[in-house]
This record gives structure tokens, C-alpha cells and sequence, in this order.
């Protein structure tokens, strides 16, 4: 790893089959597009340095596979990350009410409740649309959530949101920093406000 | 320079400092600090103080170090910080205004500030510089040095117009002797100071140190110039005896001797073992009284404490007092630089013994393993299980060698293994703890058990913590921890070679939100209950199978593969439609080891991919009434495996693997490979469950969206829905369709298992009995610190302390810190220190504690008393001598007096009837009547200070009115006359 990646970042894509995870993930990471993208089986990771206001991070991208008999082996991978992109399809409206499903397993099975979550509603480049922005951004807003349309096809949406993402969780205090670091502030503080009278003094 | 060049013509324009003496530089540092600080020229613009605004305000220090050619001091500017208004600028102009510190020696808003710099006491000024000897440098002894010094502020002063007072430390440093000038227009105020060990008889009262003041302002005007008094009166409590502190040491002995020790384990101990308030001070205060209002000589005084107009109090707390739960963690703590690993605090012979018993239990295992030699295992009741392990661990040690005493040890063993006490199986207990667990997850220190990671309370590893915490402070430290951990693995072990649950944990897999240590013990449970289902099934199949062969006789083939497959199509049509979990309990065999089928269900999966019809097996419950594609039967869901539970080490062992493998096409083809052995056994699981069935059919139910379903016009021209696979899926050698043609036609109960629980429990169990006592705390280190934070709580609720509130949430999220690795510095811990604050409250309370027969609001006034004792540093007693507070005062001192002088009169007279008199009697107002004693009811103050101001001109009668101001302060080994004189400049 080279000296100037500020951090590492757990990044995971979760969503229900064949909206697009591994697509918007390939065309993030190796910029191509696959349109008969093989089904993931399990999990699949990769590994992407991009510089966010000059600070440059390295993000390890879980990517999950969307079949409901999945879900008792990949949420195993959900510890400790940071950040997480919910997708659903925008031609497909049961991806979009299931969306509920994969909050709640989130809640359950991730190990920190500040991680930064996203949503993305890809495939906008085809003709039969369900669903329109406005249902994305007030489902986003009701979860504070980052909310994008994408498609991974054309590339519209998909840099950005990674970035968008990244920026959100080094903006997050405490929830990239190494451990440590926060700590060591803190038991100064603690020094400083049990520092005895030095020149003050009372009579007795 | 130029000089040089041009000698002639400039030499008178040079300026020469090159002999510029030591001194000179020095007043010149001094000037340029006085500059840099911004300290020239006029102060007056500053606001008026508000009354108690030297110990609310916030005060601000800078210092820097000057020399004085090679010796060292330092210079340092105290100032009350003060939010400047604006308009204040009218003030700025007014010309020739005294300076702010000679307005401030007659301010009476501030007097006898509880906590302040001595000089701010003693003179009353906001701001002031102080030059005083730097660090390791001796003092300034010798007369001529501190004349020089005093000289050099006095220059330094008029040079720069600066107005604040400065001072110069001089003498020993205990001594805190400063001399100190101020400047103004025309102006000058001397700061001079007198120290003495004694108090000079005649100057012991009022009176004297009045003649003091007097003779130093030198007045001579026939009408004397009123002289305002202030005078504060220390006293100082120590003997707390007749309040012996209430809280004894507990009782460890018969903690855990007795039956109910179980209930008495669970609790972490709480209270300080002595007085943590050391000591009371009580100031009466008289402010502003004027010369001929108060008598006080060498032989009368009107000064009575009991009716001075004010009284305070501070308390002043035991340092570090001896408290239970912070030593209890204390303790713990230094568990975790323990390097020793139990070997060697145990000694070797005992991990021989045991490694010998391991060898046991394999053996033993490979025996259970083997589906022919099935031992049937007698229903032993729990406690007859747990008395053969302690019989069996006693064998091994003699008694005198252990470390933990074999009660203390049986007591704590019943308390984590609480289901060895009830007469019950431990099929009843396991259902019932799990459910009573998650209901108290639910309440509301749910927050607190996420953020440290800990375990549920109550649980067995949260318990755990309790012991080894109680174990390592009472019973032996190190070696009897070591010695528990020993204990609780060969149980734990016990109970896996012997199919018992684990009681007090949740049921289902690892909770990753606990601790790793919980979370290997609910694996272990995972195990027990897994290989629990697969004997309880070989049971009833061994069963089964006697019979069939008593009753079949020689009919039935004796080969396996029609034997089995006709049992199971008996169990089927048991299974169908039975719910998932009670399907283990169904009279299935469960997931027998594949090589022992393998070669028999060889030819028989080889036949249906011909497409010829066998038995279906292991169905779970039809599918949406789909059929099969290619024939009328229903579509099945198949009984599946489940996956492998897993702790969070071995999850993070697993992510590394797969991270490993790389980011590229065949890094991705490799781990789809590795995570396809789940895909692969849910697929022999549906073709046994379905038999004929396609890859299509298989894909409508694992994952529908890759079937696509169109509408087609048939020849016919009727409508016709026409399905094929998705895109993705029909990617040639993917890997779906790659898995499809390996999969055989079996059953889950026959497929190889997913996850082997022999191999993980011994893994779990190795894990534990190489955990070093060290491990072991690091490990329980989140339950302890939340146990003691509950504990905190808990104490707190009945206190009611608001800081203390405030501190237990600072700690909370220090402590989630503390508990990453490599970070341990426990004695940063707050925690310890909390506890002490509560029992300071405990023990106020205890003091000021009022009878039932006062009145309610009273009773409201000194619990807010109380809480303002620990907050503040000195706390007003509303109504003085003779409020609430002030009586409970009075009564104190009155009884440390009586018992004061008991002491000293015990063995001479004939006081010995009078100790065993209550002493709490009715202090009535008659007080002083009854029982005829001459002991006075407050002992000799142990401060007195008396602060004398006056206006006065100095020094001709016709110069102006200036502040003059001496403070007294007179103590049994301390004599000390602040004084600040001022004098017009004007014509002298």
C-alpha cells in the first residue's frame, strides 16, 4: 500500500438479483460493461484507490449476490464496513419495496449504526421506467440516505456516487479514523481538566 | 560600523550599549515582556467585577523565562478573563483615573474568594505580573538581591507607564513572600509583606493588628478615617468518629460459603473501605463591619462563631481512598500484563493429565463418528454429570496444590453452570434461558452491551467476568484464575464429549456483536446442539433398523443404498411440511458422511440424469404449486443444509482468503468456486427432492429472476407461456450451469457436511485451553467494564448526582476505547474515580442526614446542600449558625469537642459514665446550661484572616485619599501581614 492512502474503506453493495450490483461495481472499477454479467455467487471483492479532495483512499468494494437463499451466508461480510449502496432497478418495482428488507438486515447484522448508506437506482438508460426520481429521493430522505440514479451502462451516475460516498464517510468523524488516534485526544482532555491548582490556592 | 569607516566626523553619534551591566538588560527584558504582553499605559478601561466573579470567572496564565545574567526566572501575567463591553470607551477616556489593581484593594465584592492565587486573596486584584526564581533555581535570600529585583520592577514600571502590579517572589518558595509595586499618575502603591512562625501575642486579635494598620498609614488627622473590617474564621473538622463511616468491608468468606453464594457472585462489590471526606472546613465570615462595631482583644471577644451573619463550608476528600470496585479492577487490569501461560502457573503434570484426556475424547469421538459403532449415550441427569466431572478433575490434583479453595470453586462453578443444581434434563433449561436472554437485551442498557461489545448480561460469559473479576481480587489472584479458566474449559469440554448444552447463552449461530469470547462459546453450543440432532437421529435409526431386520428377516437386501433410501422415503412423507426446525428432530438420518454412500449412489445419480424416475427424497414443501417443467409433479423445495456458523475470526480469516485471491477474472472465477460448495449442496438437495427436474426448474425457485417467462403465440394460435433461462445464465461453462451437471442426486441428510462440528468444537476448545490468563482478561474486558458502569448506574440512581451523570457517560465512550487492542492504559480509567464521588455523596449524606420530625423543605435545602458540597468549591449555609445546615454543623463540632476532650481526660477523672451518655442530645437553645461542661463548642479557629481597608492620604495630610488595605492572616504555625499602601507621588 503506498504511504499517502489516507485510509482504507469498506465499501458493500447489497440488492435484490440482477439489479445491477456487479455491473455498476465493473464499470466503477475497470470501467467496462458486460451486458450478461455471470449471477455472483456469494461474494466477489475489489479493490479501488480514488482520491477524494486530494485525499486519496483505498476502498475494498464487497460485492453480494442477490439471491434470497444467499442472505444466510453474505450479511457475514457486512461487519465493519463504512459505507453501503443499496441498489435497486428502476425498471423493477419489486427491487424498490424490498429495499426495506435490506435496511433491516443492515440494522441487524452490521457492527457499526453511523456507517454511511446510499442509495442507487440503476439501469436509467432503458425505455420501460416504474420508477421515477422522486420515489428514490423521498425513500433516501426518509432513511437519511445519499440517494443517485445511475446506469452502469452509460456511465451516467456511477463515478459519482462512489465518490459522493467516500467524501460522505471521511466527512464522518470517528468512523474512518484509526482507533487510536481518537483515543489519545481524549485522555488529553482528560489530563487537562484534572490538572491540580498549581499557583491557586486557598488559605488552609 | 560607520563609525569605523569615518571615525572623525560621527564618533558622538553612536549610542554605546556595549556596557550596558547585567541589570540594565534585565529591566530591559522586563520591559519588553511588559510590551510584547501589551501591559503599557492605561488599564482603567476594564469592567467592574461582579460580586464572586474571582472564583466563577476563568482565570488566564502566560508565562515566559527571562535571565538575569546566568540565572533563570520566570515571568508569568495572571489576569481574570473578562468579556470587554463596549461602552466602556467613555471610561478609557477619563484621564489620571487611579490604576485598576488600586481600585480593586478596596473592592469588597470578592473577599476571601474560596479558590484563587494567593496574591489575588491576599490583595484583591484582578490582574498582576509575578517574577519568581525559575524551576531549580534557589531562591532570592540575601537582602541586596531582593532590593535589586524589587529595584528592577520599580524601573522597569516607570519606564514602560505599565499599571499592573508586579511582583517578585523573594525568600524560600513554601514561604509565599512576594514584594510588589504598582504605578499610576502620580501614584504608587508598595506591596510589602511580614512572615513570621508565630503570632506575636500582642498582635493576636483584632486590636493589635488595627494599631498595625494604623501606625503603617501613619494618620494623624483628628477625625480618624473609618476603617472597614472584614474577618473570616476557619474551623476544621476531622474527628469523624461518632459518624464511624457505615460501610464495612465485606464479608468474603461467607460471599461464596454458603448455598445462596450463586446469587451473591453476580454482584461487583461497590463503597470506599474509609472516610472519603477527611475533612470539614467551616469559614464564618463578618464582612463590612466598621472599627467600633466588634470587640476582639487579649482578653474578650464578641467574635462567636455561632452568630457570625455568613458561614461556608468546604469539604476536603480522602486522596485516592481505598474503594471496592475500583481496586476490583485495578486488579483485573494487571491481569492483563500477566505474561505466564496456565502451564506454567499450574505447573506441567497437570497439562500432561490433560493432554492425556484429550487423547480420551478423540478416540472417544472417532468412536461416535463411525455410524456403526453408535454408542447410545444413558440420559445422565445434569448434576450427575457435573458430580462425575468434579470427581474426575479431583482425581487429578491433589487438594492442598489447588490454587482456588474447592468450595470457592464449587460455588462458582454452580453459579456459571446453574442448570447442574435443577433435577431437570437439560433439554427444558436450553429452551428457556435463550428466550429470557434476548427479553433482556431489550431493555435499556441494550445501547451500552452494542457499544462495548460485550455480552448480554446474564449471559455466561458476562458471568464469567464476574467470577474471574471476584476470583483474582478475593480468592488468589493469578493462579487461582488460572485455575477457574481450567476448570471452566474441562466443563465445557465435559459437556461437549457428552452431548449437554451450555446454559445461558443464546441459541443460533454467533452473535457478532459480542465478544469473541461469547461468540466461541455460542459455537461451541452450535456444535453440541448439531451433534446432539445427528445422535438423537442415529438413535432412532439404529432403532428402526433392529426392528426391520427382527421382523423382515432375510427378505430385505442387506446392501445399503435400498436400505436407507427406503427409510428415508418414510421420513418423507414425515418431513413434507414440517417447519425447518423441527426437522432435525424428525426421524431422519442426518448427514452421514459421504464416503460411506458415495460409491452405492454412484450409479443411481448416473441413472437420473437419463431422465428415469427414482424416489424423491428430502422434500421440504411444495413450491408455489409450481410443477416441474418437464412433468406434472409438483416442485419441491428441498430440505437444505445450513451454512456454517462462524465467529468473527473466522469470518476474518475467510474475507482474507477471498481478499487474497485478487481483483482479477480468474480471482473472481476462483471465489465464486470457493463459495459455490453452499450453491452445490442446495443443488444435489433439489435433484434429490425433484427427481427429473431441470436447471430451469432449479433456477425458478433459488433465483427466479433468471427465468424468463414470455408470452408466445403458439402454431395453434393459442397463447402459450414460454420460459427460458436469463441471459446471464446461459453463458456458456458458468458457473451455475457448471455446479448443475456436477451435482449428484442427494439428499442433504447424506451429502457431506457443510460444516463439521467435531472438527469446530475441537478447534473452539483448543482456542480456549491455550487462552492465557491474560487473553482471558483482555477477552472479559468489555463484560467488566460494562458490569461496573451497570454497577455505577445502579449506585448513582439512588445518589443522584448530576456530574456523576455526566461522568459515567464520558466513560462510557472512554471505555469502548480502552477495549481496542494494544491501547490498554487502565489507569486513565474514569470509571474508579466515579465511584469515589458517590461514596463522597454517600458519606455527606450519611452527615447531614435529617430526622423524619423536620419539616420538608428543610429537608429539600440540605440535599441541595449536599449535591453543592461535590460541586462547588465552597458552598453558603443559607441561614448561617442557625439554618438547617447550620445546626447539623454546630451539632458536629459540638460532639468531635465532647469526644475530644473525653480523650484526654479518660485515664485522670472520672469522665468514663459520661462516653456512654448519648452524645447526640437535643441542642436545645439551653445548650450551654446543661451538663455544666466547659468544653467550648467549636475548637480554636484554625485560621483567622482579617482584612482592614481604608481611604487615606499618605503621605502628607493634604496629598489625595488613596486605598490602603492590610491583610491579616493568622494561623497556629503562620503569621502574615499583606499590606498595600499607597501614596501620592505628586510632590515627593
Amino acid at each position: 500500500m503506498d504511504e499517502d492512502t489516507l485510509t482504507t474503506l469498506k465499501i458493500l453493495i447489497i440488492g435484490e438479483s440482477g439489479v445491477g450490483k456487479s455491473s455498476l461495481l465493473l464499470r466503477f472499477t475497470d470501467d467496462t460493461f458486460d451486458p450478461e454479467q455471470a449471477a455472483t455467487i456469494g461474494v466477489d471483492f475489489k479493490v479501488k484507490t480514488i482520491s477524494v479532495d486530494g485525499n486519496k483512499a483505498k476502498l475494498a468494494i464487497w460485492d453480494t449476490a442477490g439471491q434470497e437463499r444467499f442472505r444466510t451466508l453474505t450479511p457475514s461480510y457486512y461487519r465493519g464496513a463504512q459505507g453501503v449502496i443499496l441498489v435497486y432497478d428502476v425498471t423493477r418495482r419489486e427491487t424498490f419495496t424490498k429495499l426495506d428488507n435490506w435496511l433491516n438486515e443492515l440494522e441487524t447484522y452490521c457492527t457499526r449504526n453511523d456507517l454511511v448508506k446510499m442509495l442507487v437506482g440503476n439501469k436509467i438508460d432503458k425505455e420501460n421506467r416504474e420508477l421515477d426520481r422522486a420515489e428514490g429521493l423521498k425513500f433516501a430522505r426518509k432513511h437519511s440516505m445519499l440517494f443517485i440514479e445511475a446506469s452502469a451502462k452509460t456511465r451516467d451516475g456511477v463515478q459519482c456516487a462512489f465518490e459522493e460516498l467516500v467524501e460522505k464517510i471521511i466527512q464522518t468523524p470517528g468512523l474512518w479514523q484509526s482507533e487510536n488516534h481518537g483515543r489519545g485526544v481524549q485522555l488529553t482532555d482528560e489530563d487537562a481538566g484534572v490538572a491540580t491548582c498549581g499557583g491557586y490556592c486557598s488559605l488552609v | 560600523m560607520a563609525a569605523d569607516s569615518d571615525p572623525e566626523s560621527e564618533v558622538f553619534e553612536i549610542t554605546d550599549f556595549t556596557t550596558a551591566s547585567e541589570w540594565e538588560r534585565f529591566v530591559s527584558r522586563v520591559e519588553e515582556v511588559l510590551n510584547d504582553w501589551k501591559l503599557i499605559g492605561n488599564s482603567t478601561g476594564n469592567v467592574p467585577v461582579k460580586k464572586g466573579e474571582y472564583t466563577s470567572g476563568t482565570w488566564g496564565e502566560k508565562s515566559k523565562d527571562i535571565n538575569f545574567a546566568d540565572f533563570k526566572f520566570l515571568i508569568t501575567h495572571y489576569f481574570l478573563k473578562q468579556e470587554a463591553e463596549k461602552d466602556n470607551e467613555k471610561v478609557k477616556q477619563e484621564e489620571d483615573a487611579f490604576p485598576l489593581a488600586m481600585q480593586d484593594l478596596l473592592c469588597m465584592k470578592n473577599d476571601f474568594p474560596p479558590r484563587a492565587h494567593c496574591l489575588v486573596r491576599w490583595y484583591g486584584i484582578r490582574e498582576f505580573v509575578v517574577i519568581s526564581p525559575g524551576a531549580n533555581c534557589e531562591a532570592i535570600i540575601s537582602e541586596s538581591k531582593c532590593n535589586l529585583l524589587h529595584s528592577s520592577i520599580s524601573i522597569s514600571l516607570a519606564n514602560s507607564g505599565c499599571q499592573v502590579p508586579i511582583f517578585v517572589q523573594v525568600q524560600q518558595k513554601w514561604r509565599r513572600m512576594y514584594t510588589g509595586e504598582c504605578q499610576g499618575p502620580s501614584v504608587r502603591t508598595d506591596f510589602e509583606m511580614v512572615h513570621l512562625r508565630k503570632v506575636p501575642s500582642q498582635y493576636n486579635h483584632l486590636s493589635g493588628l488595627l494599631d498595625i494598620f494604623k501606625a503603617k498609614i501613619g494618620y494623624s488627622l483628628s477625625p480618624p478615617p473609618p476603617v472597614n473590617i472584614a474577618i473570616r474564621f476557619t474551623y476544621i473538622l476531622q474527628d469523624w468518629q461518632q459518624h464511624s463511616w457505615p460501610q464495612q468491608p465485606p464479608d468474603f468468606d461467607t460471599l461464596l460459603g454458603g448455598e445462596v453464594g450463586g446469587v451473591e457472585l453476580g454482584k461487583l462489590p461497590f463503597g470506599a473501605c474509609e472516610e472519603p471526606i477527611s475533612e470539614l472546613h467551616l469559614a464564618t465570615t463578618w464582612p463590612h463591619m466598621s472599627e467600633g462595631i466588634v470587640v476582639d482583644n487579649d482578653v474578650y471577644s464578641d467574635l462567636d462563631p455561632l452568630q457570625a451573619p455568613h458561614w461556608s463550608v468546604r469539604v476536603r476528600t480522602a486522596e485516592n481512598p481505598q474503594c471496592l470496585l475500583g481496586d476490583l479492577l485495578t486488579e483485573f487490569f494487571k491481569l492483563c500484563c500477566r505474561k505466564e501461560s496456565i502451564e506454567e502457573i499450574m505447573g506441567r503434570k497437570l497439562t500432561e493429565d490433560e493432554g492425556k484426556e484429550n487423547s480420551d475424547i478423540s478416540s472417544a469421538l472417532s468412536k461416535l463418528t463411525e455410524p456403526s459403532a453408535a454408542v447410545p449415550i444413558p440420559k445422565l441427569s445434569v448434576s450427575n454429570m457435573m458430580h462425575s466431572a468434579r470427581k474426575h478433575i479431583r482425581r487429578h490434583r491433589r487438594v492442598d496444590e489447588s490454587p482456588l479453595n474447592t468450595d470457592i470453586l464449587n460455588s462458582v462453578l454452580l453459579y456459571l453452570f446453574p442448570d447442574a443444581a435443577m433435577e431437570k434434563s437439560s433439554d427444558n433449561s436450553k429452551n428457556k434461558m435463550p428466550q429470557s436472554n434476548s427479553e433482556l437485551d431489550k431493555n435499556s442498557d441494550y445501547n451500552l452491551f452494542l457499544h462495548l461489545k460485550s455480552a448480554p448480561s446474564d449471559s455466561l460469559t458476562y458471568r464469567l467476568a464476574l467470577c474471574v473479576c471476584l476470583v483474582n481480587y478475593n480468592h488468589g489472584g493469578l493462579r487461582a484464575v488460572a485455575h477457574l479458566w481450567q476448570e471452566f474449559v474441562l466443563e465445557l469440554r465435559y459437556r461437549w464429549e457428552n452431548s449437554f448444552l451450555i446454559h445461558g447463552l443464546a441459541g443460533g449461530a454467533p452473535d457478532l456483536r459480542c465478544c469473541l469470547l461469547h461468540q466461541k462459546l455460542q459455537m461451541l453450543n452450535c456444535c453440541i446442539e448439531r451433534k446432539r440432532a445427528r445422535d438423537e437421529s442415529r438413535k432412532t435409526q439404529d432403532g428402526k433398523e433392529k426392528e426391520r431386520r427382527v421382523s423382515g428377516g432375510g427378505t430385505q437386501n442387506s446392501s445399503p443404498a435400498p436400505d436407507t433410501s427406503n427409510a428415508s422415503a418414510s421420513a418423507k412423507e414425515l418431513s413434507v411440511g414440517k417447519s425447518w426446525d423441527s426437522w432435525s428432530d424428525s426421524e431422519d438420518e442426518f448427514f452421514e458422511c459421504l464416503s460411506d454412500q458415495g460409491e452405492a449412489e454412484a450409479p443411481q445419480a448416473e441413472g437420473e440424469k437419463d431422465g428415469s424416475k427414482s424416489k424423491p427424497e428430502g422434500r421440504l414443501h411444495p413450491h408455489n404449486n409450481m410443477t416441474l417443467l418437464n412433468s406434472s409433479e409438483l416442485l419441491y423445495v428441498p430440505i437444505t443444509q445450513e451454512p456454517a456458523p462462524m465467529t468473527e475470526d473466522l469470518l476474518e480469516e475467510q474475507s482474507e482468503v477471498l481478499a487474497k485471491l485478487g481483483t482479477s477474472a480468474e480471482g473472481t472465477h476462483l471465489r465464486a468456486r470457493m463459495q459455490s460448495a453452499c450453491l452445490l449442496s442446495d443443488m444435489e438437495s433439489f435433484k434429490a427432492a425433484n427427481p427429473g427436474c431441470v436447471l430451469e426448474d432449479f433456477v425458478r425457485w433459488y433465483s427466479p429472476r433468471d427465468y424468463v417467462e414470455e408470452e408466445v403465440v403458439d402454431e395453434k394460435g393459442n397463447k402459450v407461456l414460454k420460459g427460458e433461462l436469463s441471459a446471464r445464465m446461459k453463458i456458456p461453462g458458468n458457473m451455475w450451469v457448471e455446479a448443475w451437471e456436477t451435482a449428484r442426486v442427494t439428499p442433504a441428510r447424506r451429502q457431506k457436511r457443510l460444516f463439521d462440528d467435531t472438527k469446530e468444537a475441537e478447534k473452539v476448545l483448543h482456542y480456549l485451553a491455550v487462552q492465557k490468563p491474560a487473553d482471558l482478561t483482555h477477552h472479559l474486558l468489555p463484560c467488566i467494564l460494562h458490569a461496573a458502569i451497570l454497577k455505577l448506574k445502579e449506585e448513582e440512581l439512588i445518589e443522584d448526582i448530576p456530574s456523576v451523570k455526566k461522568t459515567i457517560q464520558q466513560a462510557t465512550s472512554q471505555a469502548s476505547k480502552l477495549l481496542h487492542p494494544h491501547s490498554y492504559d487502565y489507569k486513565k480509567l474514569e470509571l474508579i474515580v466515579i465511584e469515589t464521588v458517590i461514596t463522597q455523596a454517600r458519606s455527606l449524606k450519611s452527615k447531614f442526614a435529617f430526622s423524619e420530625d423536620e419539616k420538608g423543605e428543610d429537608a429539600g435545602e440540605l440535599e441541595k446542600f449536599v449535591s453543592s458540597l461535590l460541586e462547588e468549591p465552597e458552598v453558603v449555609v443559607i441561614g448561617a449558625g442557625q439554618g438547617p445546615a447550620g445546626s447539623i454543623i454546630h451539632r458536629l463540632f459540638v460532639n468531635a469537642q465532647r469526644v475530644g476532650s473525653l480523650k484526654l481526660n479518660f485515664f485522670s477523672s472520672d469522665h468514663y459514665a459520661a462516653l456512654l451518655s448519648p452524645l447526640d442530645e437535643d441542642l436545645g437553645p439551653d445548650r450551654k446550661s446543661s451538663g455544666g461542661s466547659k468544653v467550648p463548642d467549636f475548637p480554636p479557629p484554625a485560621g483567622r484572616e482579617i482584612l482592614l481597608r481604608s481611604c487615606v492620604p499618605r503621605p502628607a495630610p493634604y496629598s489625595k485619599a488613596l486605598p490602603q488595605r492590610l491583610f491579616c492572616v493568622l494561623m497556629r504555625e503562620e503569621f502574615r501581614l499583606a499590606g498595600a499602601f499607597s501614596s501620592d507621588t505628586s510632590f515627593f
